[in-house]
């Protein structure tokens, strides 16, 4: 069983929801006159996150701890910032992964298969050096271990059997962290259309816009430039436009490549068509109906977007990866982080 | 369409024209989208919709198709466009083809030749040509007894790996024969429908191995007072840990032994199987002769599956059922009990007669128990499948065209 305690310490599970609603509270009830502790650590909960991207793990009242919880995570949804989300988000899952890491085994089982409905077993298996306490079902082990980039987390690099993943305690903990994180941002991205905000709420989701602006910046919706930036473009890009430059033959998928991401850089259609020139097969009409096709001015009216890196790494598009490749997941974002760089002296001379 | 595709159609439209013909009806059919490639118009007709076998049969016939596909994924809507089909989960489809496999005997059945300078060779065809690095090349594959043979084992390891690692249940399992070079093997479980592309790349790349770090499965070299210990997984063990092992004792245990080193040719087996530990078996071995043997451990213990197929949440696979147009064989589902004696050359033959054609050049073939060929720009009659199978591979051309 979970106690009051475990849900000051996990007060994102659903039992700590279900606890809320026992206590018949809403966010009307919230007021500054009675529960002035809670309000004050819902945006401790945040301005800890924002500034520090840590939680705090210790627990004052357990009730304060589980009531704030659903408070940040409101206010939050209704300062709408994507960033502060993630954020948020991600301090909220480390503060559990400090709190579950420490847990009995028993108390961990009961997180993942009953808040989660994780399929997990207590395996107890030693295998070389290794005591496993867990075996973790394939599925769940999976949509959570993609998201970690260490070569220990791949499946080629577990012990698998018979659709089950073992691992130790501490990684079940970190896996769980990632679920939690997952978890936390469906709560904060859902609709708040029919919550009504109580007006004592509006200084408190002020000062946490400002806390967002203070220690994230204002939100810059930076701008392509205008005209293509070389200098600014991924290795895989460059690779293609100096093969079709000197002649070499460009498969269909460094093609599309290619043709994606010059139209989603804001690249003019004959600058495009212009790149596919020195190819030994070119022909300008073909060319211009795929150029345009792929910009959704043709067919489906679809406007494809540039294929992830993986993908291209599957079909050998990948070239000569650098720092940066290592950084992103998609040749555009390579791009947008570059072109920023490049252009930032223009800029400032404005 | 030039003479070879026009008599080719017409025997694929025959064959689904039969009264008795029946077609492979797919799990839940109505939620998958199906596709046509065509022999004239060499476009593929898409994003197609089917509530039962007869309604796609009767599209079959009427259209004649060189290839008929299915969507390993389920839609809301399978005929609307691919942004709007509401994506509803995929089976989890393995490919194992010849083209990805290394067999010796490719170099004496499959060519290729560089579109660009005309260089030719033998082989698998090169990423590059060799000559003038042209990377557009057309290739000639054979369809040869061996490398279906080595296909037919890879599917066996995936299928071992599928069991013992990932639980699958066979009940959840269809093997199929593609009509060409290889298998497909597609799990229809339900707790693994929902798998994202990334997850999906993780499974591909279990099953090939790859991306493997041997102190991760546990093979190191520890120091304890002193003495150099070498540690590792032990047989028996789940995972890759028990097939490095076993596949290492493989090695051992076979009798060409060359290229191993002295200590390890005289290993003998007897204190593994007292219990004694394996890695401390054979006396002076180091961790880097280990890990080359366990490299070759890894390479025949993994399944060669072509991960590009096993990734694509929204592939098109060929439907079962239906002819190959590089072949006229059927592509046809397998029972996993009836695989090891699956004989393509017998058991998915669609035509009966026999047929008159021009052969240019070919390897032997054979069909059922009668092997005919090599051939050498000679006419010949012979069994009807043969003449597709070399009508196909444009290895031959047809004589005395009726008109249609």
């Amino acid at each position: 069983m979970l106690t009051r305690a475990d849900l000051a310490k996990y007060p994102f599970l659903n039992e700590a929801t279900d606890y809320v609603k026992d206590l018949g509270l809403s966010i009307e009830d919230i007021r500054p006159e009675e529960y002035g502790p809670v309000l004050d650590r819902a945006e401790k909960r945040l301005e800890e996150a924002l500034s520090k991207g840590r939680i705090t793990t210790n627990i004052a009242d357990e009730n304060t701890e589980i009531l704030s919880f659903p408070v940040s995570n409101l206010i939050l949804s209704l300062t709408g910032e994507d960033r502060a989300k993630r954020r948020y988000a991600l301090a909220e899952a480390k503060r559990a992964y400090e709190l579950l890491k420490q847990e009995s085994p028993d108390k961990l089982e009961l997180i993942a298969s009953s808040a989660f409905q994780w399929k997990l077993r207590r395996a107890n298996i030693q295998l070389g050096r290794r005591l496993y306490d867990f075996s973790i079902g394939l599925t769940d082990y999976l949509r959570n271990a993609i998201h970690l980039k260490e070569p220990r987390w791949k499946l080629s690099n577990r012990v698998l059997d018979h659709g089950f993943v073992l691992a130790t305690r501490d990684e079940t903990a970190r896996l769980l962290e990632e679920e939690v994180r997952s978890k936390i941002i469906d709560r904060t991205s859902r609709s708040t259309a029919s919550v009504n905000i109580p007006t004592f709420l509006g200084p408190t989701i002020e000062h946490v816009r400002n806390l967002t602006v203070k220690y994230l910046g204002t939100p810059v919706h930076y701008e392509l430039p205008r005209v293509p930036v070389p200098e600014a473009m991924p290795p895989c890009v460059r690779n293609l436009i100096s093969l079709l430059d000197s002649g070499k033959n460009v498969q269909h998928m460094g093609r599309f490549t290619l043709a994606s991401f010059l139209v989603n850089i804001g690249a003019e259609q004959e600058e495009i068509v212009r790149v596919f020139k020195p190819a030994s097969d070119f022909s300008e009409r073909m060319t211009r109906y795929q150029v345009e096709h792929i910009a959704g001015q043709r067919g489906g009216r679809t406007k494809y977007t540039c294929p992830m890196c993986t993908t291209l790494k599957t079909h050998g598009v990948c070239y000569k990866p650098d720092e940066v490749c290592a950084t992103i997941r998609n040749p555009l974002s390579y791009y947008k982080s570059q072109a920023r760089t490049f252009t930032r002296g223009k800029k400032a001379a404005n | 369409m030039n003479p070879s595709d026009e008599i080719v159609k017409r025997k694929f439209q025959e064959y689904y024209a039969s009264p008795t013909r029946k077609l492979h009806k797919p799990p839940k059919m109505e939620q998958r989208e199906y596709g046509f490639l065509m022999f004239k118009e060499k476009f593929m007709v898409r994003h197609r919709g089917f509530k039962t076998a007869e309604s796609l049969l009767t599209a079959a016939r009427d259209l004649a198709p060189k290839h008929v596909y299915y969507s390993t994924a389920y839609y809301q809507q399978p005929t609307a466009s691919m942004e709007e089909k509401g994506w509803l989960g995929a089976d989890l489809v393995f490919d194992i083809d010849a083209d990805h496999l290394e067999t010796p005997c490719k170099t004496e059945h499959d060519t290729w030749k560089c579109k660009a300078c005309n260089s030719t060779g033998k082989g698998t065809t090169p990423k590059l040509c060799p000559k003038c690095k042209n990377d557009r090349l057309d290739s000639e594959t054979w369809l040869c007894e061996k490398c279906l043979n080595q296909a037919k084992e890879e599917t066996f390891k995936l299928l071992g790996i599928l069991y013992a690692d990932f639980g699958v249940n066979p009940d959840h399992i269809g093997i199929f024969f593609s009509g060409h070079r290889g298998y497909h093997v597609h799990v229809y479980s339900e707790g693994l429908r929902f798998l994202g592309d990334e997850e999906r790349r993780e499974i591909a790349d279990y099953v090939l191995g790859q991306q493997l770090d041997f102190q991760l499965q546990g093979l190191a070299e520890t120091k304890t007072r002193g003495v150099t210990v070498i540690e590792g997984p032990q047989l028996g063990e789940p995972g890759w840990r028990g097939r490095i092992v076993a596949g290492v004792y493989d090695l051992l245990q076979e009798n060409e032994k060359s290229g191993l080193t002295d200590s390890l040719k005289a290993w003998d087996n007897k204190r593994v199987l007292e219990g004694g530990s394996f890695w401390s078996s054979a006396k002076g071995v180091g961790l880097s002769t280990w890990k080359d043997l366990a490299v070759k451990a890894v390479e025949k213990g993994s399944a060669r599956i072509d991960s590009v197929v096993t990734t694509d949440i929204h592939r098109l696979i060929r439907l079962p059922g239906t002819l190959n147009g590089n072949t006229g064989l059927l592509a046809m589902q397998v029972s996993e009990r009836g695989l090891e004696d699956f004989d393509p050359f017998t058991d998915s033959i669609a035509f009966e007669g026999k047929m008159r054609i021009h052969v240019k050049e070919a390897p032997s073939l054979r069909i059922k128990d009668s092997v005919m060929g090599p051939f050498n720009n000679e006419t010949v009659e012979i069994a009807e499948a043969a003449a597709l199978i070399l009508l196909c591979k444009h290895r031959a051309e047809p004589i005395g065209l009726m008109k249609s």
